[in-house]
């Protein structure tokens, strides 16, 4: 952990990313043609049915959200968020001769997230309905 | 003795990841034997037997029986995403697959992970990438058009939504105590004590939270065979099915993989035993192997010990409960760093 941070290295660490990212997006089509020229192929109209529960499906099943997913929803961001600051925070943590005060600062910091979190414990904001 | 110049050039870091993947759906398929002999053993059934020594050929037969069947895409389907999902979740397991050390080799006392690339921020990426998988399983639910796979996918956003948190907040804790977010320095900083050990709650909760992660029973709401048939994965069929499976089961084998780099000591072994020039390229690797395969016996036999989990008790236990353990767990790292143990 010098102050100094190589770009170059950044860079070139994320070239194998680049390739295996290329890679992995082209298997399924290619494994997808393979099936296509391997498998038997027969138009029958049933068999483009939706299977769902064996019965012909009734309505379109493309519903909306329940609104109480978006509780939780706004929940995830807030903690998410909170948990973004904990990383760099974590780096400097040990080593750096800022401990106590960065230590000091965060837990301010965790405690007013958690003030947040006993008051949508107390809303009931987190039951599930 | 060093290690060729070459090895470290980025182009031939990249075929070595792609002979990872090759070497992880060898080990996905094998896992996949290893849940099917052991859910068999453990219901007292015999599993496959018949293709192969104890059925060790059935997943041949298995991968030619989905080469060759048809490729359906119901008309009601949205064409587009129901393609484009299993790309998505192929990709989001072997973006995480980058990252992620098989194992090192130890010359003179230097270590030298087996890995594509490493990164300095390898565990942030790793959380990042992972949760794309999550929209590849969106989007086979809604592309599909039937109402239990879309009923199985909220089910999942609601259970991610809650489980990344925790999850979250434990590799924190980790990394404070590693003093890295790099994966293969948090490996190594567990060389004399395994972070188990250093923060027991921790590991819990981040277990707990990597099985939900997995949608590993009990926390496979999404696909809950006795309420929502196959849950999101209904309408598909043959290589397309063939593909959401294996990216699921190969999520398993990274996750275990995970699981041993972070809290249960990675690699590391007494300097004794690596001294050797060729035990050393030998042993931390198969020693790292072997932790990982019981990690991942452990998670299949719970598969068969806990029953499903509802998905209002799944929210209530992120929430409620590991959600203030994990704040616990980053109290007592906070603590012992401050005492600087």
């Amino acid at each position: 952990m010098s102050g100094i941070i190589d770009i170059s290295n950044i860079i070139y660490s994320y070239i194998p990313v680049a390739i295996i990212l290329v890679v992995a997006l082209m298997m399924p089509p290619l494994t997808m043609f393979l099936v296509k020229s391997l498998s038997p192929r027969s138009k029958a109209a049933a068999k483009y049915d939706t299977y769902e529960a064996g019965s012909v499906p009734i309505g379109d099943a493309r519903i909306q959200f329940n609104v109480e997913y978006y509780l939780y929803a706004i929940a995830f961001v807030l903690f998410d968020i909170e948990v973004l600051f904990l990383y760099p925070w974590a780096m400097i943590f040990q080593g750096h001769g800022i401990t106590e005060i960065a230590t000091v600062e965060m837990l301010v910091f965790i405690f007013v997230v958690l003030f947040g979190y006993v008051y949508l414990l107390k809303k009931e904001a987190l039951k599930w309905q | 003795m060093e290690l060729p110049e070459i090895l470290f050039n980025p182009l031939v870091r990249g075929i070595i990841g792609i002979c990872l993947m090759s070497a992880i759906f060898l080990g996905a398929m094998a896992a996949v034997w290893f849940e099917r002999k052991l859910s068999a053993d453990i219901q007292q059934r015999y599993g496959p037997m018949r293709t192969g020594p104890h059925g060790l050929l059935q997943l041949v037969a298995d991968a030619i029986k989905l080469f060759t069947k048809e490729d359906i895409i119901p008309k009601n389907a949205d064409r587009l995403l129901f393609v484009a999902a299993p790309i998505m979740m192929m990709g989001s397991v072997f973006l995480v697959l980058v990252a992620i050390p098989f194992g090192a080799i130890i010359i003179n006392g230097n270590t030298y992970p087996i890995a594509a690339t490493e990164m300095d921020i390898s565990i942030l990426y790793i959380e990042a990438v992972s949760a794309i998988s999550i929209i590849g399983i969106f989007m086979v639910a809604y592309s599909s058009n039937n109402k239990y796979s879309l009923l199985g996918a909220f089910r999942n956003f609601a259970r991610m939504i809650g489980y990344e948190v925790p999850l979250g907040i434990s590799i924190v804790s980790v990394a404070i105590m590693a003093g890295s977010l790099n994966i293969v320095e948090i490996a190594q900083a567990q060389h004399p004590l395994w972070f188990v050990f250093k923060q027991p709650i921790g590991f819990i909760v981040f277990f707990i939270a990597l099985m939900a992660d997995m949608g590993r029973l009990p926390f496979d709401q999404n696909e809950s065979e006795e309420e929502l048939i196959a849950g999101w994965i209904t309408e598909y069929t043959g290589m397309r099915f063939g593909l959401g499976f294996f990216a699921e089961y190969i999520h398993l084998i990274l996750g275990s993989m995970l699981v041993v780099l972070l809290f249960l000591g990675g690699w590391n072994l007494p300097a004794v035993l690596t001294s050797n020039t060729i035990l050393g390229i030998i042993l931390p690797t198969v020693f790292f192997l072997l932790k990982v395969i019981l990690v991942m016996l452990f998670i299949i036999m719970l598969r068969w010990a806990v029953p499903r989990f509802r998905i209002d008790q799944v929210v209530d236990i992120s929430w409620k409960k590991l959600l203030p353990l994990a704040l616990l767990n980053l109290g007592w790292v906070i603590a012992l760093g401050l005492l600087g143990v």
